[in-house]
């Protein structure tokens, strides 16, 4: 399947990466930061902080209190109203509830107060809907009656999913996208400044060959360093892939192929180390946005969602995500298989087509 | 019997003043350079020595005209071509954080060749550098190793380009012994070199080139025979350098 000098010139390459002891640490350094942010936050966005100044004292406004307080959305601080908002303007606090004095008096018990800072009003929304229900419920409780209708949400597909789980895929392929351009792209540059492919083609070698050969290797390297990630999301973030691991590794697989072919394009067409930086944004930067890394592609305006689903990384990103969370099969007829394919084909043959081995005049 | 016979060749570049028009670099040059031969192309900057010797390597696509190596076709054929040739280039880079042994094995599994490169660095007089980085190496020793990876195929001809440029009186000196080993057990060489000193010593027959044409090839003692000054005061009848001068002018070239 693969010739001699084609096994040794990967082996090389890997004999390479293992030796550069600054590469290795940094490439296990950034796994490990981003299981840790994860595993700290608990791989959900952060509660919101509330500050809370009960000016009533009553068993109704401590049952207010006490009821706000179990929201796992916010994190409850009560003190006066002065230290609250020294902390509202400091940043330090979301919002401040201020209950009111005559809060038990009936008919009119008062107005709760909301302050609020106003960049945040992102989050007045959700304060508010969590504040109405807890209003609500003690409403209900004062006048003795039961709710007549109510709402569950229910996933139909039973299985519990946070937002790491959507992440999680979407951040390994965009991983892949960079290492392996940044594996072959920057490489070839490098090694065509040097001269250093020159001397590899006084040798009977072909660029195919060579091509195969930083291929073999640099998939190998990658395996690796998205088994370290996958490693510690599984054991640590409790990550549960739903259509195994193998179908996964095989999407990577085919990942890691297109991009480093995607790199040699690159890296021919560039004429030198300045060049490639651009280059390499051109191609990555769009995709960071439009191929539903942090939300769904499907946020996205109508006119665009076509060609965002047909991106390299779109294609790679949502069959990792779908043997990830849904239990998809890699092999499974569908549109992002059929682009992963196109894209494989596409992309050895601008590879080998455009690679460019000799220096070339700036 | 000819082992390189270069017949019509031309090599045609951009033109940097007028990116629409070409120059030959090469111009209908024909070379025929013998089995066991030292043979040095010279000339000066700019001259076509690089151009020409990368069409005979098939690093670089013939525009026109026919190379026959060993009797293969080298525009039908480059890499059959490049299994029989060893190349020594002008800058010798190589992969960082490869020694010498490790790069020595990886050239032959790109031939497909097994070697042993301790007995391969003491042919060039490097066996002590086996685990030594390139970068530890001196300019004559880097020249040196870069001759041990071009014979790692044991080929039959070997080509070097300038291969002293840079090397002190002694590691020059070191280099041509070498390059007279090797020819003595029966390799064909091509140089290209700036150095006429080198040329006299070294090379069995010679081509001078300017501006992509062969102004004139014949061994060192003709071509002084023919071309270098009269002596005058001196008993001296002028030496190569002199019949370099004499063809290619005393200016400057970039």
């Amino acid at each position: 399947m693969f010739s001699k000098p084609q096994i040794h010139l990967a082996s090389i390459f890997i004999k390479i990466f293992y030796r550069d002891r600054q590469s290795l640490f940094f490439s296990l350094l950034f796994p490990i930061i981003f299981t840790f942010i994860f595993l700290f936050s608990g791989g959900e966005p952060n509660p919101t902080k509330l500050g809370l100044v009960n000016q009533s004292e009553n068993e109704l406004s401590l049952k207010f209190v006490e009821l706000v307080k179990k929201e796992k959305s916010f994190l409850v601080k009560e003190d006066s109203e002065s230290v609250l908002k020294a902390e509202l303007i400091a940043a330090d606090q979301t919002a401040i509830i201020i209950i009111p004095e005559n809060f038990n008096e009936f008919p009119d018990p008062g107005t709760i107060r909301l302050l609020l800072d106003a960049s945040q009003v992102r989050q007045v929304g959700a304060i508010r809907d969590s504040l109405e229900a807890v209003l609500l419920s003690i409403e209900r409780d004062i006048r003795n009656i039961q709710p007549m209708f109510s709402l569950q949400l229910e996933d139909v597909k039973s299985r519990p999913q946070r937002y790491i789980d959507f992440l999680l895929p979407g951040i390994l392929a965009y991983m892949l996208m960079n290492l392996c351009i940044a594996g072959s792209g920057f490489n070839i540059v490098e090694y065509r400044r040097r001269g250093i492919l020159k001397r590899l083609f006084v040798t009977p070698i072909q660029p195919k060959d060579f091509i195969i050969s930083i291929v073999l290797a640099r998939m190998f390297i990658i395996m690796i360093q998205l088994s370290v990630i996958l490693g510690l999301a599984i054991g640590l973030l409790k990550i549960n892939i739903v259509g195994g691991l193998l179908p996964l590794y095989g999407v990577i697989l085919f990942g890691a192929f297109i991009f480093l072919c995607v790199g040699f394009f690159l890296g021919s067409l560039a004429k030198t180390q300045e060049s490639i930086r651009p280059l390499v944004l051109l191609f990555t930067f769009p995709q960071l946005i439009l191929s539903g890394i942090f939300f769904p592609i499907s946020y996205l305006p109508e006119l665009i969602q076509p060609i965002a689903n047909g991106l390299p990384l779109s294609v790679i990103a949502s069959s990792m995500r779908n043997i990830a969370n849904d239990g998809g099969t890699l092999f499974a007829i569908n549109y992002n298989f059929l682009g992963i394919i196109f894209w494989v084909f596409f992309s050895f043959f601008i590879a080998t087509k455009f690679f460019v081995w000799q220096k070339v005049a700036s | 019997m000819s082992i390189i016979k270069a017949t019509n060749l031309e090599k045609y570049y951009p033109c940097p003043e007028n990116s629409g028009k070409t120059f030959a670099a090469v111009n209908n040059i024909n070379l025929s350079i013998n089995t066991g031969e030292i043979f040095g192309l010279l000339g000066p900057n700019g001259a076509g020595k690089t151009s020409t010797l990368e069409m005979l390597e098939g690093l670089s696509t013939i525009d026109n005209g026919e190379v026959l190596i060993d009797d293969i076709d080298v525009k039908n054929d480059p890499y059959k071509v490049k299994k029989i040739i060893g190349v020594q280039l002008q800058s010798n880079e190589y992969f960082d954080r490869l020694n010498l042994s490790d790069l020595l094995i990886l050239f032959a599994n790109l031939y497909s060749v097994s070697i042993d490169p301790k007995a391969l660095l003491a042919k060039v007089n490097l066996e002590d550098k086996l685990f030594a980085l390139p970068d530890d190496l001196s300019g004559g020793q880097k020249q040196r190793f870069s001759i041990a990876c071009a014979l790692v195929n044991n080929p039959k001809i070997l080509f070097l380009d300038e291969p002293t440029t840079g090397l002190d009186p002694q590691a020059k000196r070191n280099l041509w012994n070498l390059a007279k080993e090797l020819n003595e057990e029966g390799m064909t060489i091509l140089l290209t070199t700036h150095n006429m000193e080198e040329a006299e010593y070294l090379c069995d027959r010679i081509a001078i080139m300017d501006k992509g044409l062969i102004i004139a090839q014949d061994t060192p003692q003709q071509l002084i025979l023919d071309f270098a000054p009269e002596p005058t005061a001196s008993p001296k009848h002028g030496n190569i350098e002199d019949v370099f001068l004499a063809l290619t002018g005393h200016g400057l070239r970039d």
